[in-house]
């Protein structure tokens, strides 16, 4: 390209950039103005009312259930998922006699669509003929048709097995690839200086990967925070509002009750979260890329 | 490196251990797929049903299975397409030209692919409804473009960036206009990224469920995701049928991923890794 062919840049870039502003960058600022005004069934034409749905939101007692369960349910897929991804990649980067087919089988349950896991796991978590339970009754853990889905107690902590399930396999793919640009020599460094395993893992491993972790942690915090299809499908957000996390509220109360407005402010309060978590994410990565040397 | 006979005994025994975590829930989908509607579950469970029978397939493709199976091949079918295209287009822009404006639409971009669905929804179903658009073809195939076009344009930045750009240099200097090195040069050599790229917005369309579920109500335009979350309903326990159902809808993308995952792989940890 020489400096005169400048027009082919913008004729290139022009569809997808009108596309992006009319479909992403556009709604954005439309939810914003949406949670200004009060539509409901009733009276379905929009009518401003400033700061009431607000109020009306941030005074119902959905609203602290609702960002206590966004927490619990992001923090726990997003450690756990982590925590097994990078195991799984460790056990799979040994050179042991199966690793190739496992690396290629433990990507299964992240090519598998959301819906299908749901329903899947629904008939999994079934007290009577889901395959848990029996599991339970043939380790002798337990005899005892567990509702877990059905209880307050126990349906977010087997929501997010599914999702930690169904999602370790993408932390693990970038771990592995993380793992394999380890320096090999600082690694036979350390064993000739007598480290263990564990010592070559916290004093040479984890340090050289230490930007791919935080990177990988703070990319699945946005994911995990947006997600949607898995809990729908298996709780609706419930049994009593146990499972009800940001996505599901704001489906429910828009397209569900038709309250847009109401909709709207949870979605402008998601926006905000995530606004934070995407501020952690370029200073991890400015930090990250900062720090490499080729980059 | 060499590992301790007993310490490679365990790690054997954390492989099989992880290799059942992950099968075991797909061998029981497959196994009641097959089990016949008059075998009554044994509870506790019995992994394989005593006279396995493909009659859970017959019955669930149904005419229904079918619509919502054309439904889904042709929206995502057209996606893919669309996406792909608009994504290289793009990405060529922003790999091969520094200008501070592009550098600052490419964190747009990037800032794009964080957007929750559940918080845009709103504004697109109401300009779908102004549009008429919804329950067609058109609003899921312009949402499905749209959502999959951030992380499109960053996969195939990537590997355009690590193409040697000499090449089409080179026809430049030979008297190829910029269209011609983008068709000819460009367009055959990114090959494997576009497939990455394809595998992407495949996997991610095949299984879209919010905008399906909130554009969509009649029967006749529902994609296979929906139409599998009605079935719940409607079959109440029939889960062998389910659960045939369920197969029919993974396998499409799940054998493409397994033909093409060494693209995609690529694709994806290159971009995640290397920044």
């Amino acid at each position: 390209m020489t400096t005169k062919d400048r027009w082919i840049i913008w004729f290139f870039l022009t569809p997808a950039l009108i596309l992006m502003g009319v479909m992403l960058y556009y709604p954005m600022i439309g939810t914003v103005i949406e949670s200004f005004y009060d539509t409901s069934f009733i009276s379905p034409e929009p009518r401003f009312v400033g700061w009431t749905v607000y109020e009306k939101v941030w005074n119902s007692r959905q609203f602290p259930e609702v960002v206590w369960n966004s927490i619990y349910w992001t923090i726990g897929v997003v450690l756990l998922q982590n925590v097994l991804g990078f195991f799984v990649a460790m056990l799979l980067n040994q050179g042991l006699p199966a690793q190739g087919l496992l690396r290629a089988l433990v990507l299964l349950p992240f090519v598998l669509p959301g819906v299908v896991t749901a329903i899947l796991w629904r008939f999994m978590y079934d007290p009577q003929l889901g395959l848990v339970n029996s599991l339970m009754i043939w380790l002798g853990l337990f005899e005892d048709n567990a509702a877990w889905l059905a209880n307050a107690d126990t349906a977010m902590a087997a929501v997010i097995f599914v999702a930690v399930w169904k999602g370790f396999p993408f932390s693990m793919l970038i771990y592995l690839a993380a793992l394999q640009n380890v320096d090999k020599s600082q690694l036979e460094a350390a064993t000739i200086d007598g480290a263990g395993p564990w010592r070559r893992l916290i004093d040479v491993t984890l340090p050289s990967i230490k930007d791919v972790v935080v990177v990988n942690i703070v990319l699945t915090l946005i994911l995990t925070f947006n997600y949607f299809d898995i809990v729908w499908v298996m709780t609706r957000g419930g049994p009593q509002n146990a499972t009800h996390i940001f996505p599901t509220r704001i489906f429910e109360t828009g397209f569900g009750q038709f309250r847009f407005g109401e909709a709207a402010v949870y979605g402008v309060f998601s926006i905000l979260i995530l606004a934070v978590l995407v501020a952690l994410y370029v200073i991890v990565q400015t930090g990250a890329s900062r720090r490499r040397p080729t980059a | 490196m060499n590992l301790a006979p007993s310490t490679r005994l365990v790690l054997i025994l954390c492989q099989i251990a992880l290799a059942f975590f992950v099968l075991l829930p797909f061998f029981w989908m497959f196994s009641v797929s097959l089990k016949p509607a008059t075998e009554p579950f044994a509870i506790p469970a019995r992994l394989w049903p005593e006279s396995p029978t493909l009659d859970n397939y017959v019955t669930a493709f149904r005419p229904e299975f079918r619509t919502y199976f054309m439904n889904s091949l042709i929206v995502s079918g057209a996606s893919v397409v669309i996406t792909v295209s608009l994504a290289l287009l793009a990405a060529y822009s922003f790999a091969r030209r520094t200008l501070l404006i592009l550098t600052a639409l490419m964190a747009l971009v990037v800032l794009a692919q964080m957007f929750p669905h559940s918080a845009i929804i709103i504004p697109i179903y109401k300009v779908m409804r102004t549009a008429d658009l919804l329950n067609t073809y058109s609003s899921l195939i312009i949402a499905y473009v749209s959502v999959t076009l951030p992380v499109a344009i960053w996969m195939l930045r990537g590997f355009l960036l690590k193409l040697p750009v000499s090449l089409e240099e080179a026809a430049a200097i030979d008297g190829a206009g910029p269209l011609r090195v983008f068709f000819e040069i460009v367009v055959p050599l990114a090959r494997p990224g576009i497939i990455a790229t394809g595998v992407y917005v495949l996997i991610v369309t095949w299984q879209e469920f919010l905008f399906a579920l909130s554009f969509t109500s009649t029967k006749e335009m529902r994609t296979l995701p929906v139409g599998l979350n009605d079935f719940i309903g409607q079959y109440g326990i029939r889960y062998g049928e389910l659960m045939a159902s369920s197969v029919m809808v993974s396998l499409p993308v799940i054998a493409v991923f397994f033909f093409l995952q060494r693209y995609f792989v690529a694709g994806l940890t290159a971009g995640a890794v290397k920044g």
